[in-house]
């Protein structure tokens, strides 16, 4: 247990890498602006068919949490980028080899450094939602616009209840990228692989087979957030506890290959 | 003596016959038996045997695609053998958990996080290990980088870099230090700080295995050798008798009936020998001076002038790799 608490306040330090931080700020500012622009499009009145859903949301308990959420897929993509190529730059640049010496059980390394990753992509959604949320609740009050409902007990309940699911959804992504890192073992293939896989690779299934797609674990971790708030995700066609236990099992899946894989693997890098 | 049909054998006998200086043969930093590394269809490492004496400066040599840097990987564990069997600071290669946090490496070209500061790629390998952050200022001035430790590693030099290494290196105070190049991209003084370093290092009990190209400085620094070829070992132990073993005798008289006598004699033996003006060059070992000096007197040839010419480890190096080659 020491070696991965070693592990993780030593990787704690790297986050002050300004490619670290400035990922977690586009994560901040970008979607803060597109909930912005919601929040925007809603109180002016848009009647655009294709927003049906959110103007009925909008004065609803899931009113916020519908606007806030509409950066769901940004922030996705981003913690997938972030944990695969964090990984995969240890070997990129060379560094896991300094790490392997010094910490020779590779999976306590790789404990404490996953736990502080996932720690680090959490509290910058955490962050994320707090100032889009803080933001747009400022904006409608400064606009007249009725707020009670999203701050009421439901509202309340429907915010932490898409704040869990959303943990647990960029957990599995985490996985998700800790696995194409320890396959990989380059940041440019980790990247490239893990775009192609949830843009590509899952969307094109969903087309060919989507009764087959709605349990692969992009589908799945995103349903499980779908199943609070239906406007900022899937609708589980299996139902949100099978959707939930799908998605333990990738995320327990992703864990135990990358655990066999990675001390067997030569570090020639 | 130096059988280059058969390295594998060479490096066997050599190690049966060869002792560790000043010490027992129980004192062994590292020790191979057939340690062999295949990737793919390419051999890396074959059936590698040799021994590293503790407390001594160890050159490891050899032309690139040798098998070194895998060999260090080997002696690391972060590359796992198709074969064989190794021994570290008295613990199985399987058991690196066990002697790692004895051991400090510098392998290739040493790799940082170049948008932290120096002092901040230090501390994310101290805290890994679990050692004081006060050892961090310590090295930082050893190496002599303390006033550029709160810069970018982007922005350091190669030789900033190398000697940030060495730093990364001795963090945790180790018995065997593993460098590879570590003189890579130093100027003169820095090679010299290097080399200094090195030997104080010695002074304190430590092992040192270095592998370099630079052959005039392992020279300058090293006990013991190892030298490899095509992954197997051409030589392993002291350095001084490797060297002894490549000597050349110049024999010098003033009558050439005496030269002719030494002719007789050094053909008699079986050493080669060439006749340069007034001079004779002969191919042995330098113990031979003092047999061929007796026999000369004995036979009437006092006037020799005998100089014992050392060959330089390039020298010696090329002479056995490229006869392992060949």
């Amino acid at each position: 247990m020491i070696s991965v608490i070693r592990a993780f306040r030593s990787e704690v330090l790297k986050f002050r890498r300004w490619s670290v931080l400035a990922v977690a700020g586009v994560m901040v500012v970008v979607s803060t602006f597109l909930a912005y622009l919601t929040f925007h499009q809603l109180a002016s009145g848009v009647t655009n068919p294709e927003m049906t859903d959110l103007i009925a949301a909008f004065h609803s308990p899931q009113g916020l949490v519908s606007i806030i959420g509409q950066a769901r897929a940004l922030i996705v993509a981003i913690v997938l980028i972030l944990v695969s190529a964090n990984l995969a730059a240890e070997w990129t640049q060379g560094t896991l080899r300094n790490l392997l010496v010094r910490e020779p059980h590779r999976l306590r390394w790789l404990a404490g450094k996953m736990l502080a990753v996932v720690l680090f992509v959490l509290l910058s959604m955490l962050l994320t939602l707090v100032i889009s949320g803080t933001l747009i609740l400022l904006l409608a009050r400064g606009q007249g616009i009725q707020t009670a409902a999203w701050t009421g007990p439901v509202g309340l309940r429907i915010g932490l209840s898409f704040v869990g699911n959303e943990v647990l959804c960029l957990i599995g992504f985490s996985a998700l990228g800790m696995l194409i890192a320890v396959l990989t073992r380059s940041v440019v293939a980790a990247v490239g692989i893990s775009l192609a896989y949830i843009l590509v690779f899952e969307g094109i299934i969903g087309v060919v087979a989507p009764q087959v797609a709605h349990w692969f674990p992009g589908r799945v971790f995103n349903t499980i957030v779908g199943a609070t708030v239906p406007i900022v995700g899937p609708t589980p066609t299996q139902g949100y506890l099978a959707a939930l236990g799908a998605a333990l099992l990738w995320i327990i899946g992703f864990v135990v290959v990358s655990a066999i894989v990675f001390p067997r693997q030569d570090v020639n890098a | 003596m130096l059988p280059s049909s058969d390295p594998s054998q060479l490096s066997q006998a050599l190690l049966e016959t060869g002792s560790a200086p000043g010490s027992a043969k129980d004192t062994w930093a590292i020790e191979t038996h057939g340690l062999s590394k295949h990737f793919g269809q390419r051999t890396a490492v074959d059936g590698l045997t040799t021994r590293v004496p503790s407390g001594t400066i160890a050159g490891f040599v050899g032309p690139n695609g040798a098998g070194k840097t895998t060999t260090l990987r080997l002696l690391l564990g972060l590359v796992r053998p198709n074969a064989g069997s190794a021994t570290i600071l008295g613990h199985l290669l399987t058991e690196s958990a066990r002697y790692l946090p004895r051991v400090g490496a510098l392998i290739e070209a040493p790799a940082f996080y170049p948008s932290l500061s120096g002092r901040t790629n230090l501390e994310v390998l101290a805290r890994l290990g679990g050692y004081p952050m006060s050892r961090v200022s310590e090295l930082l001035e050893v190496v002599e980088l303390a006033d550029r430790a709160r810069d970018r590693v982007g922005t350091y030099s190669l030789g900033m870099k190398q000697r940030l290494g060495v730093a990364m290196a001795l963090l945790p105070d180790p018995d065997l230090l593993i460098l590879d190049e570590p003189a890579n991209g130093l100027d003169p003084l820095g090679i010299i700080g290097i080399r200094d370093l090195l030997r104080r290092l010695r002074e304190q009990g430590k092992t040192i295995l270095l592998s370099s190209h630079l052959l005039g400085e392992l020279e300058q620094v090293t006990d013991w050798l190892i030298m490899l070829n095509q992954g197997r070992a051409l030589w392993c132990g002291p350095a001084r008798d490797l060297l002894a073993q490549h000597v050349e005798l110049v024999v010098e008289a003033e009558e050439a009936a005496q030269l002719d006598l030494v002719v007789r004699i050094v053909s008699g033996v079986g050493y080669a020998v060439t006749q340069e003006n007034q001079a004779l060059r002969l191919a042995c070992p330098a113990s031979f001076a003092e047999t061929l000096n007796r026999q000369a007197r004995e036979a009437g040839a006092s006037n020799l002038t005998i100089r014992v010419k050392e060959a330089s480890l390039e020298q010696v190096f090329l002479a056995l790799v490229k006869g392992d080659r060949s």
